[in-house]
């Protein structure tokens, strides 16, 4: 059995087989991007004045990494045209280069941009009072000194904060930016945009108060899991904790004091944690959730404050919020708005064709799909037809994507 | 070239079995049953489990209309058998929870969608049946075949795993709205969205495979107007789940990233749930996940309906024994219907509040759909005019599609205008509607295609008398079930209520008097004759499904390769086919239905037939 029209293309449709499959695959494709391209008009159109914050994005490294594509593009043809004239070496140069542009923008991705997002917050106060106070504290210091560049002088800090929230959410000032800036200013709906560099995080006490008899563990059994969280390993101490309570561990991080709390609970003990203090923790949090800083323990919060560097502040811009103050709190990560949820959703999608593209040139790099070259070499070059037609969609895609997530 | 010849076919059979032979040495039993790259093996792998997914999904809702019927009461035999397996907080000492009936009414839609009709109708018969119709070998990439039936079959184990996680499956509908399914504090509809995505990887590379394989593998003489009709019907459904399907793969990825990242893509601002603000950016939108959805779930619509056209098509023309009666118009008529399959899917949003321009619009385009599928009918009505009918199982099959998708069809009409769908929408006139549509129409030309190609695939006819029983007893059964409805529908009874809308008719605030429901006893008591006729209708498929199974090896033997007299390429293999299909050269020498031509020693002449 043999199919038909593998290799030469057949003379009413001018296709061979793969050609006519890899376009159409190509069209679902213009359907699945298109559906998240429309879905980005959509809620772009209608998103709030102010929430659609696009103006963070780095042109320079998205217009580098547009030019990186359209390289590997043209490498990719090289390649092709390379195997037309029958030089397997002349192939396996370009599709080197092809392979080493995509790693080289999937690199700029993944190890550049996205993760500098992750450490960017944006912090939503309680009220304005609050949000104008801490404005004023973190600005102080630049507003005294300021000598950097365009940076801003005395009165005119609220002015140059405002040319920041205008060119994030509307690109050019305008009335309606006007507008939704005093709004913002006034209902303290503005967020500090900047680096967390510190928090106090809790100390917790974690107390043994009862053990239930009845909860079906035994008192082995009961033992045995406690002497597990135990700083010690000491089966006496247990027995005298399971019958009198007392302190389990004191001081220790949450993660511990909510593992012990779950373990011990499952073995029939009531745990209560509470905290004895706090320690200044010098860190820069990667997405960190709302939760963990407000969440209660035992009355108290679980992150006490939290040390925030200010944008455009040059270091100095430095101010301490308290935990109570914060209503939400979110790393530029895809849940911080509908902009970065498609933001991540498209590029994301994107990139996991980059990857699929770089596995699938591997493997014709390797010895197992070079056995197709020996065997038959215009199947393989038709091979590398197709994997460029699809190598090129995805070039297109990002040709698209790069406006509409970078300049417009 | 019928089998009247015998020497041939001697020779035909000889060799065949020297090719089995051959095979035995070649392959073993995984590579040739279950890991199969064979059209025809993979198109019984897929009949078979689309068969079976319909049998369960239909077991989901007659569970279902025990709780519509008798609400509170222990569902008899299955009870115990789900709080075994579901846990008592779901179905307490038997009884179905509403929890529960709304995991078996999310189920239900999906596994009679994505999990039954379309393998059963699109993929099975059409990975079968299009390849032998058009003359090829194979499709035209058979490995990417076999990788399409095993993506869905890893999307319908993610889907069947969800019923027995913590929380049960997907709760949301099938239609799966934002921002209910969103918030669902249980796992399934995560898994329902990965499921989804498997079974739209599967589809994708399904249509690709259908769409190249027609386009480029017809046998020489094979023009586009030879085609059957059934080759049409699949090749434009194809195009559909090519072109419909990757907009819900977008939207299912994005409801994804709203419940496993806490993204807000459907998500308002404001978003209150269980009196608690939600800890999101909002500023999404609920619609954005309506207009995706429907946008598949439209075309969809003619995904499930298309390929049983095509069946049904098949079965009159042979059955009546003349050509259908304009095959051009059919063609023609489904291609438009296949462009306008995608303008018309916000006709299921008129509710949503989107604006009266848009609704016209969408109105305008519903109406126009009606006229492809009225010329299809139409066709397919008229061609019965004059003919010799052979009242066999799969033609009685056929014939009670035409009038069954006419009800359903018609019935469409309310729907599409929005001064009337106000009304309507969302009542059980809808379900009554679209069933009518899908199960007298499109199960009905599935199980008009299985005992039609049964002795192709087998070599052995189906029972005609247990077929028979079947038939009388699906029909009866069928309109007792959804006629009702549509008597429901029109009093008002809203869809998706787990005690039948008593408590719905009772809460009534235009009711003052509780003791008195606005659905009259007459309207409620419909719930219990439904019902009834929903579980004699699960007894009716039992002879079906004996006599399937019962005939692969005790059925009569077919008298030679073409028992049917047919015209169509198929017919011209050995039975069953062997790998690589036909043992001579195909050419096509003529249209695809030419029975009774005038002049010619037999009523039909097969399209292989050289001219003199």
């Amino acid at each position: 059995m043999e199919i038909p029209y593998t290799v030469k293309p057949r003379p009413d449709t001018g296709l061979y087989n793969a050609k006519l499959g890899i376009w159409l695959f190509l069209a679902s494709e213009v359907m699945l991007f298109g559906a998240l391209f429309s879905s980005y008009v959509l809620l772009r159109v209608g998103a709030e004045p102010g929430t659609w914050s696009m103006g963070l994005m780095d042109l320079l490294v998205g217009a580098g990494n547009t030019m990186v594509l359209i390289a590997s593009s043209m490498f990719v043809v090289l390649a092709w045209a390379e195997l037309k004239q029958g030089n397997l070496a002349g192939y396996k140069k370009w599709k080197w280069a092809t392979i080493a542009c995509a790693v080289l923008f999937l690199f700029v991705k993944w190890g550049y941009e996205w993760p500098s997002k992750f450490k960017h917050y944006d912090v939503w106060l309680n009220n304005a009072t609050v949000l104008q106070e801490k404005f004023d504290e973190g600005y102080h210091e630049v507003a005294s000194h300021g000598d950097h560049g365009d940076a801003a002088h005395g009165a005119d800090v609220e002015k140059y904060v405002k040319k920041i929230y205008t060119t994030r959410f509307f690109k050019e000032e305008s009335k309606d930016s006007q507008l939704a800036f005093d709004d913002a200013w006034r209902n303290g709906t503005l967020a500090l945009s900047g680096h967390i560099n510190a928090y106090e995080e809790a100390q917790i006490d974690v107390r043994i108060t009862g053990w239930k008899a009845d909860a079906g563990v035994s008192e082995d059994a009961a033992d045995e899991a406690l002497v597990k969280q135990l700083a010690k390993q000491d089966t006496e101490d247990a027995a005298g904790l399971r019958l009198n309570g007392g302190y389990l561990r004191e001081k220790t991080d949450y993660d511990t004091a909510k593992r012990a709390e779950y373990a011990l609970g499952q073995a029939g003990f009531t745990v209560a944690l509470s905290v004895a203090g706090y320690k200044r923790v010098e860190a820069h949090p990667w997405m960190w959730r709302t939760k963990r800083a407000t969440e209660d323990i035992g009355g108290k919060p679980r992150v006490s404050s939290i040390v925030f560097e200010l944008d455009y502040s040059h270091h100095k811009g430095i101010i301490t919020l308290d935990a109570g103050d914060i209503k939400r709190l979110s790393a530029y990560e895809p849940k911080h708005s509908t902009f970065f949820g498609i933001y991540y959703t498209i590029t994301g999608l994107h990139a996991a064709h980059v990857f699929g593209g770089i596995l699938i040139m591997l493997y014709n790099m390797l010895p197992i799909g070079l056995g197709l070259w020996h065997r038959d070499r215009e199947q393989f070059t038709n091979r590398i037809e197709s994997f460029g037609l699809f190598w090129h969609f995805v070039d297109l895609v990002w040709i698209f994507l790069f406006p509409i997530l970078y300049i417009l | 070239m019928s089998a009247t010849s015998e020497p041939a076919k001697t020779a035909e059979a000889t060799e065949e079995q020297h090719d089995e032979h051959h095979e035995h040495h070649e392959q073993s039993f995984w590579r040739t049953y279950i890991f199969s790259t064979d059209h025809k093996v993979i198109g019984m792998q897929y009949g078979f489990c689309g068969l079976a997914f319909l049998f369960f999904g239909f077991c989901l809702i007659a569970t279902m209309r025990w709780s519509m019927a008798y609400d509170g009461q222990a569902v008899p035999f299955v009870g115990p058998l789900l709080e075994a397996l579901l846990g008592n907080n779901v179905a307490r000492g038997g009884v179905m929870s509403p929890e529960l009936y709304n995991v078996f009414g999310a189920m239900h839609g999906t596994i009679m969608v994505f999990m039954g009709i379309v393998p059963a109708a699109f993929a099975a018969f059409g990975n079968y049946v299009v390849p032998l119709q058009i003359g090829a070998v194979d499709m035209a990439f058979p490995r990417m075949n076999m990788a399409s039936f095993w993506a869905f079959f890893l999307g319908c184990v993610i889907m069947m795993v969800s019923f027995f996680i913590p929380g049960g499956a997907a709760q949301a509908g099938w239609t799966s709205y934002s921002p209910l399914a969103s918030v669902i504090p249980t796992d399934g509809q995560t898994y329902w969205l990965i499921g989804m995505v498997m079974l739209i990887t599967s589809s994708l590379l399904g249509a690709v495979n259908f769409i190249a394989t027609i386009i480029n593998l017809r046998a020489p003489g094979m023009t586009w107007l030879r085609l059957p009709f059934f080759v049409w019907a699949q090749f434009i459904t194809a195009f559909l789940l090519l072109l419909a399907f990757p907009p819900l793969e977008a939207a299912g990825i994005l409801q994804l990233m709203d419940r496993v990242l806490e993204t807000s893509f459907f998500l308002p601002t404001g978003l209150v749930v269980g009196g608690q603000d939600v800890d999101v950016s909002g500023g999404g939108s609920p619609l954005l996940w309506q207009h995706l959805f429907w946008f598949l779930a439209h075309p969809e619509v003619y995904v499930l309906v298309l390929p049983g056209m095509g069946i049904v098509a098949e079965v009159i023309a042979n059955n009546t024994r003349k050509p259908i009666w304009g095959y051009k118009y059919l063609v023609g008529s489904v291609v438009v219907l296949g462009f306008l399959a995608f303008i018309v899917w916000a006709h299921h949003m008129y509710m949503t509040g989107m604006g009266t321009v848009i609704s016209a619009f969408f109105q305008t385009t519903t109406l126009l759909i009606s006229i492809p599928s009225v010329i299809i009918l139409t066709c397919l009505l008229v061609s019965l005019w004059g003919g010799s009918i052979r009242f066999n199982t799969p033609m009685l099959f056929a014939l009670a599609f035409l009038p069954m998708f006419g009800i359903g069809g018609l019935t469409g009409l309310p729907l599409g205008f929005n001064f009337s769908d106000v009304a309507l929408h969302d009542s059980y006139y809808v379900i009554a509607h679209f069933h009518y549509v899908v199960a007298p129409g499109t199960i009905f030309a599935i199980f008009a295609g299985v005992y039609y190609w049964f002795p192709k695939m087998t070599g052995r006819r189906m029972s005609e008398f247990w077929g028979r029983v079947h038939f009388w007893g699906s029909l009866i059964f069928m309109n007792l079930i959804f006629m009702p409805m549509f008597a429901q529908g029109m009093a008002g009874m809203s869809r998706r209520m787990s005690d039948g809308g008593a408590t719905y008719s009772l809460s009534n605030p235009d009711n003052a008097d509780v003791t008195v429901g606005t659905l009259s006893d007459t309207i409620m008591g419909l719930n219990v004759s439904i019902s009834a006729a929903a579980w004699a209708m699960l007894v009716v498929q039992l002879p079906f499904i004996v006599n399937l199974f019962w005939s692969v090896k005790h059925g009569e033997k077919v008298e030679s390769d073409n028992p049917w007299q047919a015209t169509t390429l198929e017919w011209e293999t050995p039975t069953p086919p062997p790998h690589g299909n036909f043992t001579k050269e195909i050419k096509v020498y003529r249209d695809p239905y030419e029975y009774s031509v005038p002049g010619a020693k037999e009523d039909f002449t097969p399209q292989a037939q050289p001219a003199k």
